[in-house]
């Protein structure tokens, strides 16, 4: 079990977390006594197989699922006590997400997508901010668009803006680069890190792909629920060295 | 092919139970309406076998129409020594009956607020009785004695031995009351008060020296009935007829019967409005439901499944929502049929407990209606699964399987063009000539026709409508609000669809508002100028009239100056039922404006008849004509005509008759009697005075409401609000079902959005937000169909009030209040039917709702 342990702040953590689905004969443990922190300005990989539990985990640091047992902290905050509206407040101010597919609301333009989680807030954006992010991504003139009349690359692109405009704690990548065509998905994982590097935001992102694994600083493997493995500074061949190992 | 139908059906019990609901109560009103009337029919027959019961013959004057109140004339008692004389009687007795109010032990009268307030002669050989029975005493033999039925006893604490007071047509005097009375199991007539007096007290008290009403046999032992009736027939006088007991029986319990058909038709064409409303959200809902299973189809039919086969599936699961709905709404008929009852009950009119019958009609007609209304509302949507490629089962597709918009468009533009033809030519026209009952249903297909069009054409007024509706919610409510209109308008036509169930019962209502606030406007200004009595003094309730000596009392007050009778009359007009206002000619002049264009009350004075300019038109009659009246006494009578009017809304009759002239072809039960005395105080005489003259001569008469000039007016316009009230509440239940429908079709958005509400509430939008969110979104959607149904029901209200303009009804009144009214209601409306969506859909469960497909 490795762990790494630097004076860094940690953005996240999960401590001895177990997630377990059904009973009896039909018990699934998805998470197995996970402990994990993330640093904060740290690009991290969560990689495993299917069914390894890399999802579960993702959910549960990011408030969307709950844990049997163990603690999940978003900075200094526990998740397990919170209610549900403290819980959605929170994800809303401190948590960004870009999910593989269905990231963007139909009826939005581009502009409004990204200005979700403070539209909900009913708060006002940076607008300094908010014409930087645009500005990187390259969606100054896709603004006004609905997302139907946006590009897969596009629109996942607008699921980015929209989680860092908030300036959020961490941000939540689900495979973002999932349904893309190669040169889409090298934007936008090029982007991703270009925000940790440059504006020192932190990024879980969850992926079985060694390619997008290598735009992270920081890889961590899971199987059978449990962590097997970290590796850091990952390239597409370490890690699919890694992965042969776990015979993944 | 039907497992599979059966299976998706029951995988979605929510939405089957939702859509089968609005078929459920659009049926269960249809079944109620056929079992309250069955029920009344049953009663009322039940209640005249009792009557009848034991008895052979009945002797009475021959009807030429029978109605209502107004019984055969009367005959001479010699009669009965006729009918006795006939071989095979054995016994026989004459009859009598009237008007008379019973009073309590304090002096104060009992007087039902619904039905009538009756007497009659009681038969010394109690066998001739029928189903009245002794409870406690016995028959009346002396002019001080007197039976009352045993509720009214009962209630009043009045008991055998008590004296009262008892008003008869001519007089208030005392009795002692020597036996209480059963009508069969049941201690009263179906609430009517009842005094029986013996045959010669009641004879005097109703005017009716040496007559009868009637002559009651029961032939002697094995005799046949109709061998009996053959020869008592033969030896009677002309115009006196012999009838048995059990055709009288059924044509009595017939003819009442019929009286109340209107009340069947009217129930019926609300429950006809509610099945409509029911049509939408079932079209609305199979249309939703197959463009949710797209890619289940097309995997059926790219599996092999043939298009037919699609159809199949849609249209089995429509019939098992409408055979489960039907049947649910006979059952929920019952429910209706005994709070209709009970509706009755507290209007006065007690239902013996005759338990409500489910006639097959009743059973095949509501599962007849719930069936193809259900089936043609899911055959286009149906048809329209069946054209989804097999190719959409593989793509992420949106299929286009609608009509196109310009051809919506032009349909719905054909539709209203043809719907409003109808109706206007109905209402003004007479391109097309449809009669005048097939006229109203022109009217009424116009505008049915109307509501589809503006239906079909309101998908295309969704947007703009509903961005300018919602254009102040981002200001009050941020992204909830913006998200609301936003979804309200993805969907035009589903917006517009279920908006438009709302629309209908809605338009009914504004036009209700609009024709009945005309018709109190009109009444009222009609009233201010065409009575020119101080008073006006009429029965309460259907009690049927006061004794004609309140009317003779106050016309010999010197505080008086003229007293008008008007009594009321039901007559045959070629096949209808019309009625006639017998009228005091002498007074009138100085009591009522009638608008006298042509003729002279002096003729009508001598006899003959008052047309209203209006028929006279539409009939082509002019002065010295003569009108064919069938009257109950007289039969057919060629009446002339010796003058026309214009004023009706006094009167309320299209026909007016001399009061003697009324006397000589009106006889029998309930014509001896005033419906209304119009009263004029003498000149210089102080408000206060006359007024407290008039309550004191009425206070002998307890069913006689006095109303100056003002409370005349006010009470009419109550009379207009009480109408309203219930048609309101019969339309309630397409309301409601429109409700049903907003309600169906969210929670059908929220399934289908389950995926967006998942992200809003990931990246942290509350369950409060996404609550409101549906609420705005359902308002919106509510207050489209209330402000359409507004605008039908101002359409419908204005031109059917132009065209009423020749009925007297002369004023158009908008009542802006009770239409800002249902706009208001709208948003009540919506906020209730989102309920139900907001809270599932703030319920979702995050993980699911991304990971759902």
């Amino acid at each position: 079990m490795t762990m790494t342990q630097t004076s860094a702040r940690l953005a996240a953590r999960i401590e001895d977390a177990s997630k377990v689905y059904g009973e009896g004969d039909t018990e699934i443990r998805a998470l197995d006594g996970v402990t994990a922190g993330f640093e904060s300005g740290v690009f991290t990989a969560i990689m495993g197989p299917s069914g390894s539990g890399k999802s579960t985990l993702l959910h549960c640091v990011a408030g969307l699922d709950e844990l049997t047992s163990g603690r999940v902290y978003i900075g200094d905050v526990e998740l397990g006590p919170l209610k549900d509206k403290a819980l959605t407040l929170l994800r809303r101010e401190k948590v960004g997400f870009v999910f593989q597919a269905f990231n963007l609301i139909p009826t939005l333009s581009a502009r409004e997508n990204v200005l979700l989680p403070l539209l909900i807030a009913g708060a006002d954006p940076e607008q300094a901010w908010f014409d930087q992010v645009v500005g990187i991504l390259g969606l100054e003139d896709r603004l006004s668009h609905r997302p139907s009349e946006l590009s897969g690359g596009q629109q996942q692109r607008v699921a980015a803006a929209r989680a860092l405009v908030s300036r959020p704690e961490i941000i939540f990548a689900d495979e973002p680069s999932g349904n893309l065509d190669s040169r889409s998905a090298a934007e936008l994982l090029d982007f991703m890190r270009r925000a940790v590097k440059e504006f020192g935001q932190t990024i879980v992102m969850v992926t079985h792909d060694p390619v997008a694994a290598s735009y992270a600083d920081r890889a961590i493997f899971l199987e059978d629920g449990k962590i097997v493995g970290e590796l850091l500074d990952p390239t597409p061949d370490t890690v699919l060295d890694r992965m042969r190992q776990f015979g993944a | 092919m039907i497992r599979t139908a059966l299976k998706t059906a029951f995988a979605h019990k929510l939405r089957l139970a939702l859509t089968a609901l609005s078929v459920m109560i659009g049926v269960a009103f249809i079944a109620g309406t056929y079992i309250f009337t069955d029920t009344i029919d049953n009663t009322f027959s039940q209640m005249f076998d009792d009557i009848f019961q034991g008895q052979d013959v009945i002797v009475q004057s021959v009807s030429e129409y029978d109605v209502g109140f107004s019984g055969p004339a009367p005959m001479d008692e010699s009669v009965l020594d006729t009918v006795l004389s006939v071989p095979g009687v054995a016994i026989a007795e004459g009859s009598v009956g009237g008007f008379a109010i019973i009073y309590d032990k304090e002096g104060e009268a009992i007087v039902p607020t619904g039905p009538p307030t009756i007497g009659g002669s009681m038969t010394n050989d109690l066998r001739l009785a029928g189903n009245v029975g002794l409870r406690d005493g016995r028959v009346p033999t002396a002019p001080n004695e007197v039976a009352i039925d045993a509720r009214t006893a009962d209630d009043n604490g009045i008991a055998v031995g008590d004296v009262i007071k008892v008003q008869t047509p001519d007089k208030v005097a005392e009795y002692e009351v020597v036996a209480t009375l059963r009508f069969g199991e049941s201690d009263n007539l179906s609430g009517a008060t009842w005094a029986g007096f013996d045959l010669n007290t009641a004879q005097e008290l109703f005017d009716l020296q040496g007559q009868y009403s009637g002559i009651t046999v029961i032939g002697e032992d094995g005799t046949n009935v109709d061998v009996l009736r053959n020869s008592i027939a033969a030896a009677l006088p002309d115009g006196i007829e012999a009838v048995s007991a059990a055709d009288e029986a059924a044509a009595q319990s017939e003819a009442l019967s019929e009286s109340l058909g209107f009340l069947r038709t009217a129930l019926l064409v609300f429950a006809a409005v509610s099945v409509f409303v029911a049509s939408f959200i079932i079209q609305n809902t199979f249309r939703i439901i197959v463009r949710q299973r797209q890619k289940e189809l097309a995997l059926l039919r790219a599996v092999g499944a043939t298009g037919t086969q699609v159809v199949w599936m849609v249209v089995i699961e429509a019939l098992l929502v409408a055979l489960v709905a039907s049947i649910l709404g006979i059952a929920l008929g019952f429910v209706l049929s005994s709070g209709l009852t009970a509706v009755m009950g507290a209007l006065g009119f007690d239902m013996p407990s005759t338990s409500a019958p489910l006639a097959t009609r009743t059973v095949l007609i509501s599962l007849a209606v719930g069936v193809l209304v259900t089936l043609a509302a899911a055959v286009l949507p149906a048809i329209r699964a069946s054209r989804i490629p097999p190719v959409a089962a593989l793509q992420d597709v949106d299929v286009r399987l609608r009509m196109s918009d310009r051809k919506r468009t032009l349909i719905g533009s054909i539709v209203l063009a043809a719907g409003l033809a109808l109706v206007l030519n109905g209402l003004f026209g007479d391109i097309l000539d449809f009669g005048p009952l097939n006229e109203l249903t022109a009217v009424g297909v116009g505008a049915l026709l109307v509501f589809l069009a503006v239906s079909m054409l309101s998908s295309r007024v969704v947007k703009p409508v509903a961005r300018i509706l919602g254009w102040p919610l981002p200001k009050l409510d941020n992204l909830t609000g913006t998200l609301a209109i936003e979804n309200t308008t993805r969907k035009p036509r589903r917006t517009a669809t279920t908006a438009s169930a709302l629309m209908i019962g809605l338009a009914l209502v504004g036009f209700f508002f609009v024709l009945g606030n005309s018709i109190k406007a009109s009444t009222s200004a009609a009233i201010e100028e065409g009575l020119r009595a101080d008073y006006v003094l009429s029965v309460s309730g259907f009690s049927g009239g006061f004794s004609p000596q309140l009317g003779e009392t106050l016309s010999t007050a010197p505080e008086i100056g003229a007293v008008t009778a008007l009594r009321f009359g039901f007559w045959d007009n070629n096949g209808t039922e019309d009625f006639v206002m017998g009228i005091d000619t002498d007074t009138v002049e100085q009591t009522i404006e009638l608008g006298v264009v042509e003729g002279s009350l002096d003729a009508l004075g001598d006899g003959g008849v008052f047309v209203l300019q209006d028929n006279a038109d539409a009939e082509g009659w002019a002065l010295g004509d003569t009108v064919p009246m069938g009257l109950a006494t007289t039969g057919l009578q060629e009446m002339e005509i010796v003058g026309i009017y214009t004023e009706a809304n006094v009167v309320q009759s299209n026909f007016l008759m001399g009061m003697d002239t009324y006397k000589a072809n009106f006889e029998g039960f309930g014509t001896d009697v005033d419906f209304v005395l119009a009263v004029k105080a003498a000149d210089g005489v102080a408000p206060e005075t006359s007024r407290a003259v008039i309550n004191a001569a009425a206070a002998d008469y307890p069913n006689v409401e006095v109303r100056d000039q003002v409370e005349y007016r006010k009470s009419q316009e109550a009379q207009v609000n009480t109408i309203l009230v219930m048609f309101n509440a019969l339309l309630a239940l397409a309301v409601i079902i429109a409700m049903v429908g907003i309600t169906n079709t969210l929670a059908l958005s929220v399934f289908e959005r389950t995926r967006e509400i998942g992200l809003l509430r990931a990246v942290g939008m509350t369950r409060g937000q996404i609550r409101r969110m549906i609420r705005w979104e359902s308002i919106i959607v509510a207050v489209i169909g209330a402000l359409l149904g507004v605008v039908l029901g101002l359409f419908f209200g204005v031109v059917v009030t132009l065209a009423l303009k020749s009925q007297g009804i002369d004023v158009l009144a908008i009542p802006a209040g009770q239409i800002i009214g249902l706009v208001i209601f709208g948003v009540v409306a919506g906020l209730l039917a989102a309920i139900m969506p907001a809270r599932r859909a703030a319920k979702l469960n995050i993980l699911e709702a991304i990971a759902y497909e």
